[in-house]
């Protein structure tokens, strides 16, 4: 045997004879290969999920008549019912004020905190940086529950205030405390961008050098506003869509009051009324998917100018500390006044609360410790299965949502597939899909697809889990895609040029680099997906339930003790399961 | 091994085309480069070579194998091509030892375990590297890396190596011990060898031949002294090592001679023109400043055919000769002398074979013309 590395030169006896290891041969179906096959799978897989809860709902828009009924006829009648006989302008206009006003709040709540924590040397910076991800763990349907314990009409701090000053200087049940719990909410999200900015823009901190002696507000003025306008016009469009289709806060505090954003508009006319208007529900449906699906596109192309102020550079340099004078004391009692009456008051309460048998000033709740709560929930069936639906879902869910997800980036950013753009937009759609919508759509989508398929899923966990892994689908695309940029092409060519195929290139190489971000997405998706529960309302049944429809069903009976409850357990499973897998990461770090 | 034919090969990127219809004929067994600099689509051509990249049209064959036909709208993929390739980053896979990195392509093509332990055991002893085959690539040198790429490319017998700047990441040194290296091994394996390059040097010192290229066009295909001596354009003649250009107007051509004169005539003179020139034709002259000679202005003309009377502008001793800046005319010319002593008018004498007519071609960037340009 000669191979090319012992033969001496020109003893080649047949220089167009068979070669000696001769290249692998892959397999092909049909005329195409298999890489060609998973290009194929993905895109309609993806096109599937997504179109499902779309199309339907578009159909029912234009229909005059609910779609299980045959013999449908074109109509625009909805929409005009929509505006006369619903009053949908109404709805617009309240959804635009709460939004509006949500997004102010949260700019106004975030900014000082990112230049305070990101640029100056004020002390415990470190904590409120990790402070700040607390929503990570907490929904917010549970920080509404918490905020209700503690400054709602009847809740704590309202009752001890009422107490003391005779009345309560303030009302949550209005568009303002709305949006003031919404902007707690989402201010970590605007935080985060504007950090990053300020951490990465260092070039632009030249001028700092020019301002020495310069008071504190020449300093913001000249040298940080400019800095932050990019990452905020973006957090700005990203709040405001995101409260735009936002159930929680809206259901807690508007419903009982007569608030109705685009929201609670669809809860009440297909969950609450008895004979749901499906032609009402389609239009109106239809009409906030154009406004989300236009706040996307504006995401977008915002994001793409300003790319370089919102990524994670590369190299963490320690950006120069500004000195703002007198200016960061107050700002300090600002970040800690927003972290404790924001969320350790409300949250922590809702957890003393699940321990109590009542919660109020006027008596000492220390004297009513009780287990109760926790037992009712033991007790009834339908509430553990609803933990263990969630667990289920969570972990099922975050498993199929993190491959589909790796797959759909690997085709989207590595492969030559002609489509392989519109895969990227596929996947990043439900982006676009306030949960509500996704499940009123999947709801129809089930009931009337061919061939009694949708029957089989009707009901069953596997709708719920459809359901949430496409809400959950691009956080995880966007987690996994940037892993995948940084793994150079030359690597994957090599194996290519090597003898794999693109589909072997994959399984062999490119998934075993990129192992680290398919965790990171996996928690990523666990915990988004034990959280959700708004798909679930039309998509469960008594059955399915999960911890937020089944805190939800307890909160209307009245049973706030058993919320608490529930809401601890969800947290307590959170930060146990981040935990675990954080510890489990760290272990696994392949020496590589 | 057989021939490597790339003919009428075209690559656009969205409307964009970086390779013009470039034919090539790769020898077997040949050190073959490719010179040019960055961006002129070497890295392209090797990547349609190795089927990374699809051209838009032409034909790339190997002996009696099409990879690719763009009128027949034939494709075959990088795995079934049977070819060895070096990356400029090395891309040695990071979560695999050296050995496994050698196993991967044997494993591929189902060679026998044992037989895959004899073949990358044999692969790493010949770049030097079997004692390290435990370890990870991060943990080898630059130089290491590209010495384990290199065996992961032939381990499995490829059919051609294609090699993209490989020693580019290496340091000075380095990279000329790599570049003797590397020639020996590819002259004891003869294997056909596809190298890219956009070091001249390395280029001259490694090939068996060299095609010139320049933003997606091919210049020139030759030997290296062919490059070097007789470079079929003014581009060529600058790109590869340093050229003095004169722009001249030829006054008439009698029996392959022409006669040249000067831009702003403060010469003219008589040369061999192996090209269709007329009179009245604008060419640009070039020559290497180590073909020039010297002379005193007052001295007896030697004997050389072409005199350019200038003045000595600036002397530099780099060692093994002086290299000196000759005013002449409106241009300063570079002329090395093998001593030095000389000041104010000279001449500089060239043989006739050492200056080469091109049409006219502006080869000097304006903003280095300017810099070279005497205001006096
Ligand atoms: N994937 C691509 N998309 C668009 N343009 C490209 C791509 N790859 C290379 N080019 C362009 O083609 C030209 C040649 O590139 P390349 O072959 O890499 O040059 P070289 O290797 O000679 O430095 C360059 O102008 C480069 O910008
Ligand atoms: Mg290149």
């Amino acid at each position: 045997m000669t191979n090319v590395l012992t033969r001496p030169r020109g003893a080649d006896a047949a220089p167009n004879g068979p070669e000696q290891y001769p290249a692998p041969r892959y397999r092909s179906l049909l005329g195409a290969d298999r890489s060609s096959w998973l290009y194929w799978a993905t895109i309609i897989v993806l096109a599937v999920l997504v179109l499902a809860p779309v199309v339907p709902t578009l159909i029912q828009a234009l229909s005059d008549r609910p779609l299980y009924e045959s013999g449908g006829v074109f109509t625009l009648d909805n929409f005009v019912r929509l505006f006369t006989e619903a009053d949908f302008g109404m709805v617009a206009l309240t959804t635009l004020a709460f939004a509006g006003l949500t997004t102010i709040l949260t700019i106004l709540i975030a900014v000082p905190m990112a230049i305070v924590v990101v640029r100056t040397d004020i002390p415990g910076r470190r904590i409120f940086g990790v402070g700040m991800q607390w929503p990570f763990f907490i929904s917010s349907l549970i920080l509404g529950f918490g905020w209700i314990t503690m400054y709602g009409p009847a809740g704590f701090v309202s009752t001890w205030v009422r107490s003391a000053v005779g009345t309560v200087p303030w009302d949550l049940y209005t568009i303002p405390g709305m949006a003031l719990t919404e902007a707690v909410a989402l201010a970590p999200i605007a935080y985060l961008f504007c950090a990053n900015a300020l951490r990465n823009a260092d070039a632009s901190l030249e001028g700092a050098a020019q301002t020495v002696g310069a008071g504190p507000f020449q300093i913001l003025r000249s040298v940080v506003v400019p800095m932050l306008r990019p990452p905020v016009v973006y957090s700005s469009i990203l709040v405001f869509s995101m409260s735009v289709e936002t159930l929680s806060v809206p259901l807690l505090y508007g419903q009982p009051v007569g608030i109705t954003v685009f929201a609670t508009f669809l809860y009440k006319n297909g969950l609450q009324s008895i004979n749901p208007d499906y032609g009402i529900l389609g239009a109106a449906s239809t009409i906030i998917l154009l406004v989300t699906v236009l706040l996307v596109v504006i995401q977008g192309k915002l994001l793409r100018e300003a790319k370089r102020f919102v990524s994670v550079r590369g190299k963490a340099t320690r950006p120069r500390l500004l000195d703002l004078g007198w200016i960061k004391w107050p700002a300090v009692v600002f970040i800690v006044i927003y972290l404790l009456f924001g969320a350790v008051i409300p949250i922590g309460g809702l957890v003393f609360r699940s321990f109590t048998a009542f919660f109020t000033p006027l008596a000492n709740p220390f004297n009513a410790l009780t287990l109760a709560n926790y037992q009712r929930i033991w007790e009834f069936p339908v509430y553990l299965a609803s933990i263990r639906n969630s667990l289920i879902v969570a972990a099922v869910g975050a498993v199929l949502v993190s491959v589909l997800a790796t797959i759909a980036v690997v085709v989207a950013r590595r492969s030559t597939f002609r489509y392989r753009k519109l895969i990227e937009y596929l996947a990043l759609a439900p982006q676009a899909m306030p949960g509500l919508i996704i499940g009123i759509g999947l709801f129809w989508a089930f009931a009337f697809a061919p061939f009694g398929l949708g029957a089989i899923v009707q009901g069953t966990l596997a709708a719920i889990i459809i359901g949430f892994g496409l809400r959950a689908l691009p956080s995880a695309f966007g987690s996994i895609s940037p892993a995948v940029m940084q793994v150079g092409e030359e690597l994957d060519n090599a194996a290519r040029v090597s003898g794999a195929d693109w589909l072997r290139t994959f399984t062999r190489i490119l998934s075993r680099l990129i192992t680290p971000a398919f965790g990171a997405a996996l928690v990523l998706s666990f915990v988004t997906m034990l959280k959700e529960y708004s798909p679930a309302i039309f998509l469960g049944s008594a059955k399915t339930n999960v911890i937020g429809t089944t805190m939800l069903e307890l909160w209307v009976q009245g049973n706030s003790g058993s919320v608490a409850a529930l809401a601890t357990i969800q947290i307590v499973i959170t930060a146990v399961f981040v935990g675990v897998a954080g510890l489990l990461m760290k272990g696994n770090k392949i020496d590589a | 091994m057989p021939d490597v034919v790339v003919s009428q090969l075209k690559k656009e990127f969205g409307g964009n085309t970086v390779l013009h219809e470039v034919s090539l004929t790769i020898k077997d067994g040949e050190f073959f480069t490719l010179l040019g600099p960055s961006g002129c689509g070497k890295s392209t051509t090797l990547s349609c070579l190795a089927g990374l990249e699809k051209p838009t049209s032409g034909v790339i064959s190997i002996g009696e194998e099409t990879f690719f036909d763009g009128e027949r709208n034939k494709f075959v993929p990088p795995e079934a091509r049977n070819l060895g390739m070096v990356f400029q980053s090395y891309a040695l896979w990071p979560h695999m030892t050296l050995a496994q990195n050698l196993a991967m392509p044997l494993k591929l093509r189902k060679v026998p375990k044992g037989e895959q332990q004899t073949l990358i055991h044999d692969a790493l002893d010949k770049v030097g590297m079997a004692h390290l085959a435990d370890r990870y690539p991060h943990q080898l040198s630059g130089g290491q890396q590209q010495r384990v790429a290199l065996a992961r490319a032939l381990v499995y017998s490829p059919r051609v190596l294609l090699l993209d700047e490989p020693l580019s990441n290496l340091d000075a040194k380095l990279r000329e011990q790599a570049r003797v290296w590397l020639k020996r091994l590819q002259s004891e394996l003869g294997i056909t060898t596809i190298y890219v390059t956009h070091d001249q040097e390395e280029a001259l010192a490694m090939s068996d031949r060299i095609a010139v290229m320049s933003s997606g066009h091919l210049l020139q295909v030759g030997s290296p002294e062919d490059i070097y001596e007789r470079p079929a354009t003014a581009e060529v003649a600058a790109f590869i090592g340093r050229s003095n250009f004169i722009d001249g107007t030829i006054r008439s051509v009698v029996e392959g001679k022409a006669r040249v004169v000067v831009e702003d005539a403060t010469a003219e003179f008589e040369v061999h023109a192996d090209r269709g020139f007329a009179a009245g034709d604008a060419v640009t002259v070039a020559f290497r400043p180590e073909r020039a000679t010297l002379v005193d202005a007052s001295a007896a003309a030697p004997d050389a055919s072409v005199l350019l009377p200038g003045d000595i502008l600036a002397t530099a001793y780099v060692g093994s000769r002086v290299e000196y800046t000759v005013r002449f005319g409106k241009r300063t010319l570079l002329v090395d002398h093998y001593r030095g002593g000389f000041t104010g008018p000279v001449n500089v004498a060239l043989p006739e074979d050492a200056v080469r007519l091109y049409p006219r071609t502006d080869v000097v960037p304006e903003d280095v013309e300017e810099l070279m340009a005497v205001t006096v």
